[in-house]
């Protein structure tokens, strides 16, 4: 099944809760999320951990409307309409996905300046899942 | 070096068949394939089958292959299930050729079946939700409706792609498969109609997307020197290619290209010794009416940026000079996930002989056609080019 399990949720954390990345010590570029070799130069897999900024802008979005969303969030597109999911390019240059909160679906742009806040993504099997959102940077605290 | 042909291609009906589970569909397909080998067939020549499929009614099922190969009398033969998501029957071909190739063994079959209906609306989504990126791209809340709508709105914002041009495809699929007595959906629709669907994943609407079919198909593949002890009229695999990408989109290096289906064909058209614009027709992956878009570009049948255009100008119609998805397409054919590839393959099969059902699908006097099979939203792919 496709859903996420609590043991495979758990190993993410560093990613979910602090954007943690790997910088690869041999050409220096990001990778985010992690991978085993470095996806840039594919000729290492030293890495040091670097946290993101969580900074960036909206490369592609999608607004998954009613049948479009998986049933472990379809009580979020029930409760609240079309919820927006984002492709951003992160500062330190890789692109990661995530859904934009605290926008009116209909204003969501391509380019848009985004920053990034941890919230609650969804419940499952009793467990709250925490994870970052993108904000729209005009907006962010 | 050996060369491989194919000598019979069957396809069961694709749709909605509670009666009959992955046994009974093979067996359609299996029967319809036998029926198509000109001068019959011994069952005990075959000495190796490549089954596609993804999960048997939504879940594994241990030892499939075994299973439905016994079941249509092909017991005691080197059996493997093949899977990689959506392009699984387009890997059961090419995994078929290279066993031919290699010279394990000389007549093969190249087979898929999927049984997607018996499964309830929320664990469809569950478990079709499995063939991208599970980690991120899904605990994002996206399924491929919303993955394929990302490609589709950057492809629009780079290229000004346009809701028509989407729909486009969708009406000229739709329009082919109602031509086709073996389609899901044998009913032609509007533009008007296609345009103003409701939307599951902005910027794709309903009639953007591929259904859940049940289905099954099978391909009879020989050495080509055997190839008329079957038939006067084989049809050769002049070449096929296959490649993975990153399997999430935000990993990949350009938003808008199949990396995988760019370097399968180049390796395909490299075997075959042609090139894109040698391709006369072609069956590619319309899991989504942007998947044929990207298709057509990244099959070098158009330029890149350029397919919405291409598809709006007639180019890809039956009476077209490149037909694209003369069947239908997944779109109106139907996708039954692991059949999908080895059903392109009974298509080409068909029109290359001319020996298409119904003569209003038939595409006239063509030599060379291609398929294009996509597992995900591209982190498998695989194209083989067929010849008369």
């Amino acid at each position: 099944m496709a859903h996420v399990s609590v043991p495979m949720y758990w190993r993410t954390i560093p990613q979910r809760y602090r954007m943690v990345g790997q910088r690869c010590r041999k050409c220096d570029a990001v990778n985010f999320p992690p991978k085993g070799v470095c996806k840039y130069c594919n000729a290492s897999f030293e890495f040091d951990e670097v946290k993101l900024s969580g900074k960036g802008k909206v490369h592609t979005f999608v607004l998954i409307g009613a049948g479009g969303a998986p049933p472990e969030f379809a009580e979020q597109e029930k409760a609240g309409g079309m919820y927006p999911v984002a492709i951003v390019e992160l500062e330190e240059g890789p692109k990661v996905i995530g859904q934009i909160a605290d926008v009116n679906p209909k204003d969501v742009k391509m380019d848009m300046p985004v920053s990034t806040e941890l919230r609650k993504v969804y419940s499952e099997e009793g467990v709250i899942r925490y994870g970052f959102k993108f904000i729209p940077e005009e907006l962010s605290r | 070096m050996k060369k491989v042909a194919i000598v019979g291609a069957g396809q069961s009906r694709y749709g909605d068949f509670p009666e009959k589970g992955i046994k009974e569909l093979f067996l359609e397909s299996y029967q319809d394939m036998v029926k198509s080998v000109d001068k019959g067939m011994d069952s005990r020549r075959i000495g190796a089958a490549y089954v596609g499929n993804l999960g048997s009614g939504g879940f594994q099922l241990g030892n499939m292959s075994a299973l439905v190969s016994e079941f249509v009398g092909l017991p005691y033969i080197h059996t493997v299930r093949v899977e990689n998501a959506c392009a699984s029957g387009g890997y059961a071909l090419i995994s078929a050729c290279m066993d031919v190739l290699s010279g394990a063994h000389d007549v093969v079959l190249a087979g898929g079946v999927e049984k997607m209906t018996d499964v309830s609306g929320v664990k469809q989504k569950y478990w079709l939700g499995v063939s991208g990126d599970t980690e991120y791209e899904r605990l994002a809340g996206t399924t491929f409706a919303g993955l394929y709508a990302l490609i589709a709105h950057r492809h629009m914002h780079e290229f000004g792609t346009t809701r028509e041009h989407l729909s486009a495809v969708a009406v000229k699929n739709h329009k082919n498969g109602a031509q086709n007595p073996k389609a899901q959906f044998q009913k032609e629709i509007t533009l008007e109609k296609a345009v103003k669907s409701p939307y599951v994943a902005y910027p794709l609407n309903l009639f953007d997307c591929c259904s859940t079919t049940d289905g099954a198909s099978s391909v009879l593949v020989c050495d080509a020197e055997l190839a008329k002890e079957f038939t006067d009229t084989p049809i050769y695999i002049a070449g096929f290619g296959s490649s993975s990408d990153y399997l999430a989109i935000h990993d990949r290096i350009n938003t808008v290209t199949l990396e995988g289906t760019k370097r399968a064909a180049a390796n395909a058209y490299d075997m075959a010794g042609l090139s894109a614009k040698d391709i006369q027709l072609a069956e590619v992956h319309d899991c989504f009416t942007i998947a044929e878009l990207l298709a057509c570009e990244d099959l070098g049948f158009c330029e890149k940026g350029k397919a919405g255009q291409f598809v709006e100008d007639g180019h890809t119609q039956i009476d077209g000079d490149r037909p694209v998805n003369a069947s239908g397409g997944l779109k109106s054919k139907g996708h039954p996930i692991g059949a999908t590839g080895t059903g392109q393959a009974y298509e080409m099969f068909n029109q290359l002989r001319g020996t298409v059902d119904k003569p209003a699908r038939q595409v006239r006097d063509a030599e060379i056609g291609l398929i294009h099979n996509v597992g995900g939203s591209g982190g498998t792919v695989s194209v083989s080019i067929l010849r008369r």
